[in-house]
């Protein structure tokens, strides 16, 4: 198997295997570092362009075209711009998925962070206690699904019979629009708090040790170092964290929605992504769809600038 | 993708031909690859496929083999008897439902040659362009034996899609809940109110008291229509104007809306959805469903004790339920559209013993389901197919006076799908959801282009 | 936090180390809880798979025997393994030599290339699903293992986060390998690649695990029944009126399996390597 891994890898690899060695003749430094930067780049700037430039690219045309689903386009120009401004159905998913990222984001952030500062601690077990805290994401998001549609079930899923067995009464955690989107976020937290959990340990564990041993010879207390070191020094992983979940928060659940709610109840739970994908692969509407894509992909331009600057762009621009 | 099914087997692509791609990539898919979704690329060889999801596969309920098997020997049977060979591809239901699959495929012209349709789906595919006619290749008696079947897959007097089996939705009860509650088989509901009050009676926590079906999506539309259909509400008139806003619409809106109030109607379903074992935990009193759980109690809880009655009516209303099934459908812009049009017909479109015994098969043996064509039922009840006390009663009381599922387009189906589930669900008023549904199907009629909607 | 607790006396130490521990077993039994639920309900029946105890009251393991038996499920292990083994190797090596060049060399536009790249992290993936199809199909890549591995490898997450950790490296290092005469591959190869071996490992368990539960690529780009990777046979036991869902919770058991033994056996190497790296 490793053999056919690394046949598979070699014919990228190996154009920047020649990468200039000694002629010390020829080529300046410059250049040569120039010619390398473009070897070093190109197996991931062909594939990028390939998988994900030409089709956002395609997308982006497709959102100019009245397109059937089987294979007719039509030009419209703006008509899908301008059906998307006038349909409340985008809309309301579009307030659907700003109160679950305003919702989501910061929740997990503080989560996984909390997590991230917990597990750094030398605890007896601490090994199986990370394992634990990951062991959600290893599970895949249909299956999440599947286990919290047992777990929420208003009759008999084991949330509902603990608030019994304390004297509560059981919800219809997955009937109710506003409880559903809450049990989605719930849900999405619960995955993806390991994960980010050691993001933050990795960025926790290179803050050198040596700040933390002045500010006890100083005498700071716990919350004083956290706001002095941990705080500003984090800030590269922090930012990092808060785009890739804003921006996974936007585009992703998707497989989750399916099986938890399919949208539901009455569009509670209809995402943006979840109101495209129905538009597109339910409808066949991939002209609308692709123009609603295109509009999401530019709100998490604005978004990624907004967290550039609100974290002053982490470790992101200081690149020399 | 029907062009590169010989490559599955090697492990991985030759570096030439992975770096070849890559160089030809950018300007093959700048060029073309926008336009040339119909089925330019695809390759005049190799069996036609169709795509199902009965088939083959392999199950432990033996019912789902004996599915299985049908479709198996069906193409086995036509692939011994004709030149142009078929083959059977199998989707996961909810793949071929909700996937990405079937989509992908028609959108970018790699459609599959035969496939199976529900009629939600069916003016979408038409106004395609991906249904091929296949009235040439059918007898005009077979399709005088479909008789009303075929009603909602006609467009101008050409027949569009086969359908394999009628499913009408009816009432399943727990007799051991009925009887506890000492009831007994005269306290079967013939109004809504009667069966509210059952309802109430015989719910307790952990035993929802009535199911209606509460995800959103064309399943949902589906089970509701009757509810609307029997106070005399329609979504079009016969001559196609929008009628949804009326009397009947609303007081089939506020029924489902009362009964999820009261609590007698669980706002997410039982056991998720797999109705055997709720009914068989006990976790459920009556739920509507349709006629494939017959076969399926029968495989999976033979000794379960269950009822059937057709669905009750509002005062002053009139019995009908909703039928659905899927059909076989021909792909116009396959590879070859005229021998997959044939093999529809020749599956279950002719008037030949085989064509009618087929059906007969399919739905007394196979599946348990009301046959489409007048003499596949005579057939099947000669045989005893509908002798049992569920398929007796499905066949006599809950099918005659049925209607069948209508074929509306997304924008319709979901302007009633919103005002479903906000009413139910959410608790919005039934005037208001009704007056924003029937104008945004207005709205969608005014401007629409394509076969009839009715 | 520990050294901030450590600071204070004995007592309050010791006081402070229970605290912490509860709180992470607390933590880990929230966590935990519902997987293990979905592991018993993986030895329940059909008809009391949805009952909701934690214990089932009807013990099976015919649900596994099924799995293995009734289904080419080891097939549709070895399927993800290969391909998410294939895409993590490939994936690692380019995007650390990508990450390398944007992070340490210099080069005109390195900034407006590292923004594209950067900006392709946007892009939602259903909206591109369709085009993307095209495109595989255009290269002759539709159902076949190349179709199923190329497209994964390339995304700028991996980049952006080898970018981060390179940028942190300290110039030193690679200053003196040039000036010894080392070209660019060399410095990467020799020096830089070793010294990733952290990030790297963290990044392997990520892609790994991303890729062993792809779904929707794998259901376009396939039809051939031998290509059938393992969360597109765990959904196949949906059939179409009933779900076994009993069938369902044990082949997904049977996924998470691997994945938490690898996390398991790398979380240790990620976190230790990245102490004792040592670079700052």
């Amino acid at each position: 198997m490793s053999s056919v891994a690394a046949q598979d890898h070699r014919p990228a690899a190996a154009p920047a295997a020649p990468a200039p060695p000694p002629p010390r003749r020829g080529l300046g430094r410059k250049q040569r570092e120039w010619i390398a930067a473009g070897l070093f780049l190109a197996p991931d700037a062909i594939g990028l362009t390939l998988f994900v430039a030409i089709p956002m690219v395609l997308s982006i045309l497709l959102s100019f075209f009245q397109v059937s689903g089987f294979g007719s386009y039509e030009w419209i120009g703006l008509g899908n711009y301008e059906r998307m401004m006038n349909d409340p159905l985008f809309w309301d998913s579009m307030k659907v998925t700003g109160l679950y990222v305003v919702i989501l984001v910061p929740v997990l952030f503080c989560v996984s962070l909390g997590l991230g500062l917990l597990v750094k601690q030398k605890l007896p077990g601490m090994g199986a206690y990370r394992t634990a805290l990951f062991l959600p994401y290893v599970v895949s998001l249909v299956v999440v699904g599947v286990l919290w549609k047992f777990l929420l079930d208003e009759q008999v899923g084991a949330v509902n019979r603990a608030m019994r067995a304390i004297g509560l009464e059981g919800e219809s955690w997955l009937g109710d629009p506003t409880l559903a989107l809450g049990c989605v976020i719930a849900v999405m937290v619960w995955v993806m708090m390991g994960y980010y959990m050691i993001i933050f340990l990795a960025g926790l564990q290179e803050i050198p040790k040596e700040y933390y041993e002045a500010a006890k010879i100083d005498g700071a207390g716990p919350w004083t170092t956290f706001r002095t070191i941990t705080w500003p020094l984090l800030r590269p992983t922090s930012f990092f964290v808060l785009l890739m979940s804003t921006v996974a928060a936007i585009t992703g659940g998707l497989d989750l929605i399916f099986v938890l709610t399919n949208g539901g109840p009455a569009n509670g739970t209809s995402l943006a992504i979840f109101y495209i994908y129905q538009q597109a692969f339910g409808f066949g509407e991939y002209g609308y769809a692709s123009a609603m894509g295109s509009f999401l992909v530019l709100i998490m331009v604005l978004c990624s600038a907004v967290i550039f600057k609100l974290t002053r762009g982490g470790r992101f621009d200081d690149g020399e | 993708m029907l062009q590169h099914g010989n490559d599955a087997g090697h492990p991985a692509p030759t570096r030439r031909r992975f770096l070849t791609a890559l160089a030809g990539a950018g300007v093959a898919t700048a060029a073309s690859g926008l336009l040339s979704g119909c089925g330019t690329a695809q390759a005049k060889d190799g069996p036609l496929q169709f795509w199902n999801f009965y088939g083959p596969q392999r199950s432990p309920d033996p019912a789902v083999n004996a599915q299985s098997k049908w479709f198996v020997d069906m193409v086995d049977k036509w692939n011994s008897t004709h030149k142009t060979k078929i083959e059977l591809v199998y989707l996961p239901q909810p793949t071929y439902l909700n996937g990405f699959k079937l989509p992908s495929a028609f959108a970018t012209g790699q459609g599959p040659d035969i496939f199976l349709l529900s009629p939600g789906d069916f003016l979408r595919y038409y106004n395609g362009g991906v249904l091929a006619d296949l009235t040439p290749h059918m007898d005009k008696e077979a399709v005088a034996d479909f008789g009303t079947a075929l009603d909602s897959r006609t467009v101008d007097g050409k027949v569009y899609a086969l359908p394999m089996e009628v499913e009408p939705l009816s009432m399943f009860y727990a007799v051991d809940a009925w009887e506890k509650a000492g009831l007994s088989e005269a306290d079967i509901p013939t109004t809504w109110d009667q069966m509210l009050d059952i309802g109430d009676k015989l719910r307790t926590k952990t035993r929802a008291g009535l199911v209606f079906e509460t995800n959103p999506g064309y399943y949902q539309n589906f089970t509701w229509y009757p509810w609307m259909w029997q106070g005399g509400g329609d979504v079009l008139d016969k001559q196609g104007n929008v009628a949804f806003d009326s009397p009947a619409t609303r007081q089939a809106l506020q029924f489902w809306q009362d009964s999820v109030r009261h609590g007698i109607t669980p706002r997410t379903l039982p056991a998720a959805g797999d109705v055997i074992s709720a009914f068989k935990a006990g976790n459920v009193a009556m739920w509507q469903q349709g006629i494939w759980q017959v076969s399926s109690f029968k495989a999976y809880a033979p000794d379960y004790r269950y009822g059937v009655f057709k669905l009750p009516a509002p005062e002053g209303g009139e019995y009908t339920t909703a039928l659905g099934g899927w059909s076989f459908c021909a792909n116009a812009q396959g590879r070859n559209p005229d021998a997959a049009a044939e093999f529809c017909a020749w599956a279950l479109g002719s008037m030949s013993d085989d064509s009618i015994d087929r059906m007969v098969d399919w739905c007394t043996r196979a599946k348990s389901d009301v046959a489409p064509r007048a003499t596949a039922l005579e057939r099947g009840a000669a045989k005893g197919g509908y002798d049992s006390e569920a398929m007796k009663k499905f066949k006599d009381e809950v099918f005659p006076g049925g209607r069948a599922e209508p074929r509306y387009p997304p924008v319709v189906y979901k302007a009633i799908s919103d005002a479903i589930q906000g009413t139910m669900l959410a608790g919005r008023g039934v005037a208001s959801e009704t007056e924003r549904a029937a104008e945004s199907i207005a709205a969608y009629a005014k401007s629409y282009q394509g076969a009839s909607l009715i | 936090m520990a050294s901030e607790v450590n600071a204070v006396g004995g007592r309050r130490l010791f006081s402070g180390r229970v605290g912490l521990t509860a709180l992470a077993a607390f933590a880990a039994v929230i966590s935990i809880l519902p997987v293990l639920w979905m592991v018993s309900a993986a030895f329940k029946t059909r008809s009391t798979v949805t009952d909701g105890n934690l214990i089932p009251t009807e013990f099976t393991i015919q649900n596994f025997v099924y799995v293995f038996t009734e289904v080419p499920f080891v097939r549709y292990l070895w399927n993800s393994f290969f391909i998410s083994a294939v895409i993590t190797i490939a994936a690692l090596l380019f995007h650390s030599m990508a990450a390398y060049a944007l992070a340490r060399l210099r080069f005109p536009g390195r900034e407006k290339i590292f923004m594209a790249i950067f900006s392709t992290l946007l892009v939602t993936a259903p909206v591109v699903l369709i085009p993307l199809f095209i495109v595989a199909r255009e290269l002759g890549l539709l159902d076949s293992y190349a179709g199923l591995i190329i497209p994964a490898i390339f995304n700028a997450f991996g980049i952006f986060l080898l970018r981060q950790f390179y940028l942190g490296l300290p110039k030193e290092l690679e200053e003196a390998a040039v000036l010894d005469g080392c070209g660019h591959w060399r410095v990467y190869w020799n020096i830089v690649l070793p010294m990733s071996r952290p990030i790297l490992s963290a990044l392997a368990v990520f892609f790994f695990l991303a890729n062993w539960n792809a779904f929707v690529w794998p259901q376009v780009a396939t039809s051939d029944q031998s290509l059938t990777v393992v969360q597109l046979g765990i959904a196949s036991f949906q059939t179409q009126y009933l779900s076994n869902w009993n069938y369902i919770l044990a082949a997904a058991t049977v996924a998470a399996l691997p994945m938490l033994a690898l996390f398991f056996t790398f979380q240790r190497q990620i976190v230790d390597s990245i102490k004792t790296s040592g670079m700052k």
